[in-house]
């Protein structure tokens, strides 16, 4: 077929006027020509027209060929089976709105899963060009370390060194200091990740040399909030600390800096190489001095580089640091920094089996819904294709009819996929935080891509199952599966199980997803909670940093000093302590202490004189913290009291009694002076946390730390934050207050990102049990319109409404039952797999694994909805009426 | 002459004769392209007239020919078809195609048969 050909017929469908008539003119008046021809030769008229007729040949033949001709080959048929199909959805519209509805919810939940939880940890560092060459140290190091990093693997890559969220108070031309998360960078930051500037320039370490004063790169995000996208930005001064600092340049748009998902997203970049006197992270110059790991080391690895052999070289070069004169005894170990989070690669693979195993399971249940439901509709026609077949339907005429149908249900399917997999998107959007930029890069909406392949996979199912009944009636004796609609057919599937082999199939997988889950949802909400182990109701809190106010270190020193007596005199005070940072929430582990040999991961406090005290904790044993306790810090060797909780010392000595003990903190060495009754619980991890105290130097008090010094205040009456501003103004007027709190208020805080996991979860989990609902009441019910003439013999033949009842629970109860035991067991395997391999999940899971709630609850559950979507139907069977049904042939 | 010893048309070489019959007798009605065809032949193709149309149909949709409603010899309304100049084009194309395939068969057939007798 040429393709003007195929233009002529495309055009003749489309042209409403009728070429018959045009045909039939044509060729009436050929045989009246020819007819003319044979009278002229003298024969009658009826033997000339029948010459004339025989000269012609088969008029049929003759239409037939010129339509084969004029029109698109398939389409004629094609309009048909579309219209039979259309027909035949219109006419069974519950089943029609089931798979609809089975294929949007389907399509809705795997797009969720992909491109809201899955793609968001794992998807790729924005605005940093070949991400995939970049490197992170897992432990910060001292800077010269990362020098001589830097220096050592010239040929293997090139470094940077940057110190994550860094509070600055950043004030724009005269108004009043903010507090802005930053990060002090080496000169080499923005060169090793490749990122070119929007505005003006970014450091250079030929200009950012050591000492030089000051300048600030700030993200497009804080230009465009702060700065109003002020064009003119570059040489404009901010305050920083008290400083004056000018803007040298602006990053572009979607650049948020290295591993924003671990840090936070930083918006202002300062050389780490500047004046110390700009951020107190800087003084007792952390660039030459040993003592000070606070730098993370990012690598860009060059292009022939594994990240094998470049773990190899950073050990060879850690192995010749640890011999310097500090002895860290530090070991580092390199994760790929090519996604928002970095995490380590046994964790990325965790994640990615979980996520695949959750598509998978949602993907699972979709298409043995869809497989239920069609093989039942299938069985159900299984007559009607043995009519069609018997009157001369070709297979593949019958078996495109069936694809024209599984076609148009995945089409309606589809597009409701879509609306749906928005309408899930910004639902579960809305219950997080919009404020949060990463948010908005981690949740950009439903993903096209996850939407297409849920779509096609669910089609292909629709296809396959819409053509197997088909397939199975062209094999059958045409006589048998016309006799009868419920036999034939039906034993063939019977003995194949194959649709009982679906329900099992939609009820293991309902199961596995709501159980797991369950898992997830109960142990966010169950593991953040926090009982702290005293009455949190009287403590409030609030930071100050003084050394960011501009103080000198010695006024520092002597305001943090006075600070709790001052307060402590306010009406209804009873009592005020210092902390280094707000730490009743939220502490992990993370520092190794050891005691003779043994050594274990605690959370080291740093915290003011009577501290204890102040919180209402008990003193178990030993003393609370005084102001005579508290060591100057400039000493090493100093040997410096230390608090430990109950879980300290169970992990630490055991049985041992605790006091008096020495434990060793890299090159500090603490003695034991208190066990107190203090349980903190770290973020999605259910026991509570070993935890040392010890207490805050007067370097300390000096300095301040990154999150500023944390007051707390036990009151028996609320104190108004104005008062408390009034007497901190009165101290020092340049003193600013920030993070006013009361101690419940932050831990509800704490336990809302458990609420936010649950927010993410359940729908998942809601979502799948309705999935699950949809599929197991419409094949049940389509099983039971099936054998509605079977049961009306039954009740003809005597058979009780119970009998019937019964008859059909009975088979839907095996069926369920065996679908739940199985989805038992593979989600119980599935979350045992899963704590092997990743710790967080462990500690996630661990403590609910075996609620009773859940492992009993869900299938429980599960199985009651079950027999109610089997009760219905099989309620309705009974009420059959045995005459009608026996009549309805 | 019987009737089953006229000869069968080819596959695509009603399309040919057509186009040949349009060129050489100028525009023609169906019947009488068929006639024409017939008596050209000297009557020993086979041909169901109606056959014709389908042709006449693929050729037009191909645009070597041309049809136009006109009034035949005996006052009745019928078609007229006329080649274009894409089809005579193409019937030049298709007869030396046409007479490069006869003598190759000819020329394969002719010694066979020499050796056969």
């Amino acid at each position: 077929m040429t393709l003007r050909e195929l233009c002529c017929r495309i055009a003749g469908l489309l042209r409403r006027q009728d070429p018959d008539a045009d045909l039939d003119v044509e060729i009436s008046s050929h045989l009246e020509l020819a007819k003319a021809r044979y009278l002229h030769r003298g024969m009658s008229e009826a033997e000339a027209r029948r010459l004339a007729a025989l000269e012609f040949g088969s008029l049929a033949t003759a239409r037939e060929n010129v339509w084969e001709q004029r029109r698109m080959p398939g389409i004629a048929s094609l309009v048909q089976d579309l219209q039979y199909a259309a027909r035949g959805v219109r006419k069974s519209p519950g089943f029609a709105f089931v798979t609809v509805a089975t294929l949007a919810l389907g399509i809705g939940l795997c797009s969720l899963v992909y491109s809201g939880l899955g793609t968001g940890i794992l998807r790729p560092l924005p605005g940093v060009p070949d991400p995939d060459r970049l490197a992170l140290a897992l432990a910060p190091v001292p800077y010269h370390w990362f020098e001589s990093y830097r220096d050592q693997g010239k040929t293997a890559w090139t470094a940077a060194a940057f110190i994550p969220s860094v509070p600055f108070a950043v004030a724009i031309e005269g108004a009043t200091p903010e507090r802005i998360t930053g990060a002090l960078v080496s000169p080499e930051y923005f060169s090793t990740l490749r990122v070119r500037p929007m505005l003006g320039r970014f450091f250079d370490p030929r200009i950012e040399t050591a000492g030089t004063s000051p300048v600030a790169v700030v993200t497009e995000h804080f230009w465009r909030t702060r700065l109003n996208a002020d064009p003119h930005a570059i040489g404009r001064t901010l305050r920083v600390n008290g400083r004056a600092v000018p803007i040298v340049g602006v990053g572009s748009r979607d650049f948020f800096g290295a591993a924003p998902g671990s840090f936070g997203v930083p918006d202002i970049f300062i050389p780490a190489t500047a004046d110390p006197s700009i951020a107190p992270e800087l003084h007792d110059d952390p660039l030459h001095r040993t003592a000070r790991p606070e730098f993370f080391v990012l690598l860009r690895l060059a292009p022939r580089t594994t990240m094998a052999a470049a773990q190899a070289r950073l050990d060879v070069a850690t192995r010749a640091l640890n011999k310097g004169p500090e002895r860290r005894g530090l070991s580092m170990q390199l994760i790929s920094a090519s996604a928002l989070v970095p995490l380590p690669k046994a964790a990325r693979v965790a994640l990615a089996t979980f996520y695949g195993v959750l598509v998978f399971t949602i993907l699972g249940l979709t298409c043995a819904n869809l497989g239920g439901l069609l093989l039942a509709r299938g069985a159900a026609r299984g007559r009607e294709f043995a009519i069609r077949l018997s009157i001369g339907a070709g297979r593949a005429r019958l078996v495109r009819q069936l694809l024209t149908e599984s076609a148009i249900l995945a089409a309606a399917g589809g597009l409701a996929g879509f609306v749906a997999a928005n309408a899930i998107s910004s639902l579960v959007l809305r219950t997080q935080s919009a404020s949060n930029p990463l948010i908005e890069i981690m949740n950009p909406g439903p993903d096209l891509g996850a939407v297409l392949f849920a779509f096609a996979i669910s089609a292909v199912a629709a296809a396959g199952f819409g053509l197997l009944p088909a397939l199975a009636v062209t094999r059958l004796d045409l006589m048998d599966a016309m006799k009868a609609n419920f036999t034939a057919g039906m034993h063939r599937y019977r003995r194949l199980g194959l649709r009982n082999a679906f329900v099992v199939c939609q009820m293991a997988a309902a199961t596995m997803l709501v159980l797991i889950m369950g898992f997830f949802v109960v142990g966010a909400k169950y593991g953040s909670r926090t009982e702290p182990g005293f009455d949190t109701a009287p403590i409030s809190f609030f930071s100050v940093d003084p050394a960011r106010d501009g103080l000198t270190r010695g006024e520092s020193a002597a305001v943090l000093r006075s600070l709790p007596e001052r307060l402590a005199r306010l009406p209804g005070v009873d009592g005020v302590s210092l902390a280094g940072r707000p730490l009743f929430g939220n502490a992990d582990p993370t520092t190794p202490v050891s005691v003779v040999s043994v050594t274990r991961p605690v959370a080291l406090e740093q915290v003011g004189s009577r501290f204890f005290a102040t919180l209402g904790a008990t003193v178990l044993r030993g003393a609370d913290f005084e102001n005579r306790d508290l060591p100057s810090g400039d000493n090493s060797r100093e040997v410096v009291p230390a608090a430990i909780n109950q879980a300290a010392a169970t992990e630490l000595f055991g049985d041992r009694d605790p006091l008096g003990r020495r434990i060793r903190q890299g090159d500090r060495t603490f003695q034991v002076s208190a066990v107190v009754r203090y349980a903190p619980r770290a973020m999605l991890m259910g026991r509570p946390i070993p935890t040392v105290f010890v207490p805050l130097t007067a370097k300390d008090l000096e300095h301040g730390a990154a999150e500023g010094t944390t007051v707390v205040v036990r009151a028996r009456t609320q104190v108004g934050i104005a008062e408390l501003r009034r007497e901190l103004a009165a101290i020092d007027s340049r003193l600013t207050l920030f993070h006013p709190q009361t101690l419940p208020e932050y831990l509800a805080e704490s336990d809302r990102l458990g609420s936010k996991i649950a927010a993410f979860y359940s729908p998942v989990g809601v979502f799948g049990l309705l999935l699950a609902c949809l599929g197991l009441a419409g094949v049940t019910a389509h099983t039971v319109q099936r054998r509605s003439k079977e049961i009306g013999i039954r009740m003809a033949l005597g058979a009780q409404r119970s009998q019937v009842l019964r008859l059909v629970m009975g088979e839907g109860a095996v069926m369920v039952a065996a679908g739940t035991a199985l989805g038992f067991a593979a989600a119980t395997a599935f979350v045992r797999v899963l704590s092997a391999g990743s710790v967080q999940m462990a500690q996630l899971i661990g403590p609910v694994a075996s609620n009773p709630a859940l492992t009993v609850g869900v299938p429980a559950f599960l199985v009651a909805f079950a027999a109610i979507a089997c009760y219905v139907p099989a309620r309705r069977a009974a009420t059959i009426d045995p005459l009608a049904a026996l009549r309805e042939d | 002459m019987p009737q089953n010893t006229k000869l069968d048309l080819l596959q695509g070489t009603l399309d040919l004769l057509v186009l040949q019959t349009l060129a050489a007798m100028g525009p023609l009605h169906g019947y009488g392209i068929a006639r024409r065809i017939e008596e050209s032949s000297g009557d020993e193709v086979l041909l169901n007239q109606g056959t014709i149309y389908a042709s006449l149909v693929r050729l037009q949709q191909r645009q070597w020919i041309a049809a136009e409603w006109g009034v035949s010899d005996h006052n009745r309304r019928a078609k007229f078809y006329t080649i274009t100049r894409l089809g005579r084009k193409r019937l030049t194309a298709e007869t030396s195609y046409w007479q490069r395939l006869t003598t190759v068969i000819g020329r394969v057939l002719a010694p066979a048969e020499g050796g056969e007798s």
